[in-house]
């Protein structure tokens, strides 16, 4: 991720203290910010109080700031722990394991489980019902359930479309720590719409 | 490959980094599997619904209360 166009003469604006920074800054920068505190917190609240501190934080240390990383990647940076943090005291109360939601196998490596479950593919829903409010609700709590360093891992992945890369910076992991998250929480939230769609 | 495999990989499938070789594998592997090929297609429709479902927007009175304190960050921190 490189600096996109003005964006360090924003930032020497902000530097010399220039409220003419503000406005392009957040136009640029917190609708994402607020979606990534969403994604991991989500809480509307708490995610407004990540995108303030947020914020604060740079207009406070952007004198420090050495623009060696882009400005985006470290606001995904600070906002991703940010929300981590303020998730911490809450994690017991929706998360469960995700061994109940990952495929079943047998002992030879193939697939375990009832075969109309196993062959159902309700992929080619039309998107009215995919997206309908029932299974968004069944995509959100399952998406609410996951722990929490999997959840930050799929919304900055699939949500903010982070590279395998740029996630793993943004989240002081390894590469393969992002992609073996990432993939086991996606399996989650399948397995939980499979189990939707074949009661349906 | 067995179907433990094949969903292991799953994902270097979506981004295309799957080696030449393991490609095949997977590709003969998805031509007797009918329930493998469900999952990757369900995989895949995962993947897809969860980037469109999570695009919230942020309300725009939040944006009003975060320029206003900006606003008097910056007032402050300058007097």
């Amino acid at each position: 991720m490189t600096h996109t166009d003005g964006e360090d003469y924003l930032i020497e604006q902000l530097r010399a203290g220039d409220p003419g920074a503000l406005e392009p800054l957040i136009a640029r920068h917190a609708a994402r910010v607020y979606r990534v505190a969403y994604g991991i917190t989500r809480s509307a609240e708490d995610a407004e109080e990540v995108v303030q501190d947020v914020f604060l934080t740079l207009v406070r240390k952007i004198s420090t700031f050495e623009g060696r990383a882009a400005l985006g990647t470290w606001l995904y940076r600070v906002a991703t722990n940010a929300a981590l943090i303020k998730r911490r005291g809450k994690r017991a109360q929706v998360e469960v394991s995700l061994e109940d939601h990952l495929p079943a196998f047998k002992d030879d490596g193939h697939r375990d489980g009832d075969r109309s479950f196993l062959l159902l593919d309700w992929s080619l829903k039309p998107d009215e019902e995919l997206l309908s409010s029932e299974s968004r609700a069944t995509l959100a709590r399952a998406t609410e359930a996951l722990p929490e360093h999997y959840r930050a891992v799929l919304v900055l992945r699939d949500v903010e479309e982070l590279s395998n890369e740029e996630t793993a910076e943004a989240l002081s992991e390894s590469v393969a720590s992002v992609k073996s998250r990432l993939h086991r929480a996606r399996m989650a939230l399948r397995e939980e719409l499979t189990r939707h769609w074949s009661r349906a | 490959m067995n179907c433990k495999d094949a969903i292991g990989v799953l994902a270097d499938f979506l981004e295309q980094s799957l080696s030449p070789e393991v490609l095949a594998e997977l590709e003969r592997h998805l031509a007797d599997c009918g329930p493998c090929r469900a999952y990757l297609e369900t995989y895949r429709k995962t993947v897809e619904l969860t980037g469109r479902a999570e695009q919230i927007e942020m309300p725009e009175e939040m944006k009003a209360r975060l320029r206003s304190l900006l606003l008097d960050e910056l007032r402050g921190g300058r007097s």
